[in-house]
């Protein structure tokens, strides 16, 4: 669908199915120079399953208008926007990559709209080589092409896929290649928050995290974990690009985090 | 540009799609024999049934040996995406079944395969999708030819018969200036020889019976996706872009992007048609492909020889192959296959049509018959075989005349090659001294 946010339309994905507010509300948040399709094999199952499913495009990526945000604070504060302009209150907010550093700012501005926070092939800092952000000017392509180099695991350069007959490095390559990937990088790159902002936490939190992430190390993403106390799940096998190639197991770990949380809360809630 | 793999093609050809399974550890590609596939649940099975996830359901739609030969296929020609077919002309309707409907138009090559042909110039018509055919590297005539309901502009990489190399950078400059798709059968250049998605192309077709499959053991096809078209900016493709009523109103351009038409294909053209290859025969398939590079070098090492060959015979009036500059379209030839452009060539003996009959009978080594792209050297005459049903007009559109014989040069040894050509040669003068 699309709506209207700080004067720009923004195109959000929603799982197949129209947004239904009334029911409990997962957002989902991409990485850098991706968009809304890296979810395409989780959003789908939450919406037909009793969710209403928000993922949105970032401003200036694929098929949201606007300027893309040069910080991760504006990115933060583009998702409180973007919820109040959906008349959104709180949500289950899922993060991949950068998507999660963007969710910490939106747990900082508005620490009552997170039901839970979920990390996916993440951590509190993502520093970046300046050559890389350099080359992302230059050729956003060149750029993609590292990215996705060190961003899936074995398998995925091997050309298997969860998805019969497809490609994801030829997916994401069009994907990155054509979106504001230098931006995004260099907001990754300047963003020193992530920590200040993961002791303000107090949503439940779960991190999904890759034996084989070289963009986002494990040992960053148990460190966060272990900060927030967070539900830990470790997909081995994996890369970076962990809701792309391994997403039947993060769907896996998603519903059956959430759907404790949702329990606990109408338990709670009952009580 | 296209890109699925940062591996060598060569090692694409032999890996890409598969690692050896945890269970058994089977070092070859399973061929998985099953018509079906068990859920795990009621849940599981809904959710594949509503795409909220990726497996297999039922093999017409798709099955795990098949997936490889196709993310194999993608990764070597930079595709986001394959979908194989029972054959290669199963690829080419599924490709315009899924972006034409009734009242739609195309703008085709004139010098395209004879089956091509009667299918776009026939079968299509009578399903309401018109065809106008044009000399494809004529930029005024095809810019001439684009209509408003114009869905795609097609060509063969290398014509069939004519040998003629389509400019699919110029084509996809005029194509993409009025929002249209390049679709391009690239069944003559197989992956390797020329970066068909690179060149120009959006869309690739391949015939995988031929060299791809190099054995002449397998039918099959393949369409290829090379996710680099906006379907969305063309605003030409509501069967992209608007929902989908057979699937909860589904958009594909939104849902998958670059992946938009391998995905249409899957969910609705293997469902309703179910033109779907045989598990056994993508494992045949994948025999092939694992020494495609290798006997590609070879067959255009043969053919380079056998052009110059023949050239130098007094019974053979006039060689044609791209490489050579007297075909129209040999600059763009050595641009776009800087190896060599393929292992085609026709030529024309003396005794026309009678002598070119006499040649053919009098091989022993070549192989008469309706395939090209075998390991085996191979030759037809077009004018009473493939290209028969064409009148006289669109045979001369297709650049076939009657003499002509075309060879699908093999990996035999040349001399030997050149021996069984020699005794044709030999029993086509014949027939010319006694028409004399």
């Amino acid at each position: 669908m699309k709506l209207m946010v700080n004067g720009y339309e923004a195109h959000v994905a929603t799982g197949g199915k129209k947004f239904e507010k009334n029911l409990p509300t997962v957002l989902f948040l991409h990485g850098s120079g991706l968009d809304h399709r890296s979810w395409a094999l989780q959003t789908r199952w939450f919406a037909y399953n009793g969710f209403g499913v928000l993922a949105p495009d970032f401003p200036g990526h694929s098929l949201s208008k606007g300027a893309p945000c040069v910080t991760i604070e504006d990115s933060g504060k583009w998702l409180a926007d973007f919820l109040d302009a959906m008349g959104v209150r709180e949500a289950h907010v899922v993060g991949h990559s950068q998507g999660f550093l963007s969710a910490l700012e939106l747990s900082k501005l508005r620490p009552t709209a997170l039901k839970s926070l979920i990390g996916v092939g993440t951590a509190a800092a993502i520093p970046v080589n300046p050559m890389l952000i350099e080359t992302a000017g230059r050729s956003p392509m060149k750029a993609a092409d590292l990215m996705l180099q060190w961003g899936f695991g074995h398998q995925t350069q091997m050309g298997v896929s969860a998805t019969p007959g497809m490609q994801p490095i030829a997916i994401g390559r069009q994907i990155m290649g054509n979106n504001p990937l230098a931006i995004d990088l260099q907001c990754c790159a300047d963003y020193w928050g992530g920590v200040d902002a993961v002791g303000l936490v107090t949503a439940p939190s779960a991190m999904i995290l890759a034996g084989q992430d070289k963009m986002t190390p494990i040992k960053a993403g148990l460190a966060i974990a272990d900060h927030l106390q967070a539900k830990l799940v470790v997909l081995k096998d994996y890369g970076h690009m962990l809701p792309i190639e391994a997403p039947k197991q993060v769907l896996v770990a998603l519903r059956e985090f959430i759907l404790s949380v949702e329990k606990q809360i109408g338990a709670s809630s009952s009580s | 540009m296209g890109r699925s793999s940062y591996y060598h093609p060569d090692t694409m050809a032999l890996h890409s799609g598969y690692v050896p399974e945890s269970d058994y550890g089977s070092r070859a590609v399973p061929i998985y024999q099953t018509t079906s596939y068990v859920f795990d649940s009621v849940d599981d099975a809904s959710s594949l049934f509503n795409v909220e996830q990726g497996g297999h359901i039922y093999s017409r739609i798709s099955n795990p040996t098949v997936a490889v030969l196709e993310q194999r296929l993608a990764a070597l020609e930079g595709g986001s995406g394959a979908i194989c077919t029972a054959s290669g002309m199963s690829a080419l309707f599924t490709t315009f079944i899924t972006l034409c409907s009734a009242g739609d138009h195309i703008v085709s090559s004139g010098q395209i395969y004879g089956s091509t042909a009667t299918l776009l110039r026939h079968t299509l018509k009578r399903l309401g999708i018109e065809t106008t055919f044009v000399s494809i590297n004529d930029q005024g005539a095809l810019e001439g030819a684009i209509r408003a309901n114009t869905k795609m502009v097609f060509c063969e990489s290398i014509g069939n018969p004519g040998l003629e190399v389509a400019n699919l950078p110029q084509i996809n400059s005029i194509a993409s200036q009025y929002g249209l798709p390049v679709v391009v059968d690239a069944t003559f250049a197989p992956p390797g020889l020329c970066n068909t998605i690179e060149s120009g192309a959006n869309v690739v077709v391949h015939s995988a019976t031929k060299w791809i499959g190099g054995h002449g053991a397998a039918v099959g096809g393949v369409v290829i996706d090379g996710g680099n078209f906006d379907w969305e900016a063309s605003g030409r493709f509501p069967e992209l872009t608007e929902p989908y009523e057979p699937f909860h109103g589904i958009k594909f351009w939104e849902e998958f992007g670059p992946n938009a038409l391998a995905m249409k294909i899957r969910a609705e053209s293997m469902r309703d048609i179910g033109a779907c290859m045989s598990p056994n025969n993508a494992f045949l398939l994948l025999q092939g492909i694992e020494t495609l590079n290798m006997r590609m070098k070879q067959h255009i090492a043969n053919t380079k020889d056998m052009v110059q060959w023949l050239q130098s015979q007094e019974q053979v009036t006039w060689v044609n192959h791209p490489d050579l500059p007297s075909n129209p379209s040999n600059v763009i030839a050595r641009e776009l296959f800087p190896n060599g452009a393929g292992s085609m060539l026709c030529f024309g003996v003396v005794g026309g049509r009678a002598g070119g009959g006499a040649f053919i009978d009098s091989l022993k080594l070549a192989s008469n018959l309706a395939n090209v792209g075998d390991s085996r050297t191979l030759v037809l005459h077009p004018g009473s075989t493939t290209h028969s049903r064409l009148t006289h007009d669109a045979m001369v559109a297709a650049g076939i005349s009657e003499d002509l014989i075309r060879v699908s040069v093999g990996i035999e040894g040349i001399k030997d090659i050149q021996a069984d050509f020699a005794n044709g040669l030999r029993a086509a003068q014949h027939v010319a001294e006694s028409q004399s």
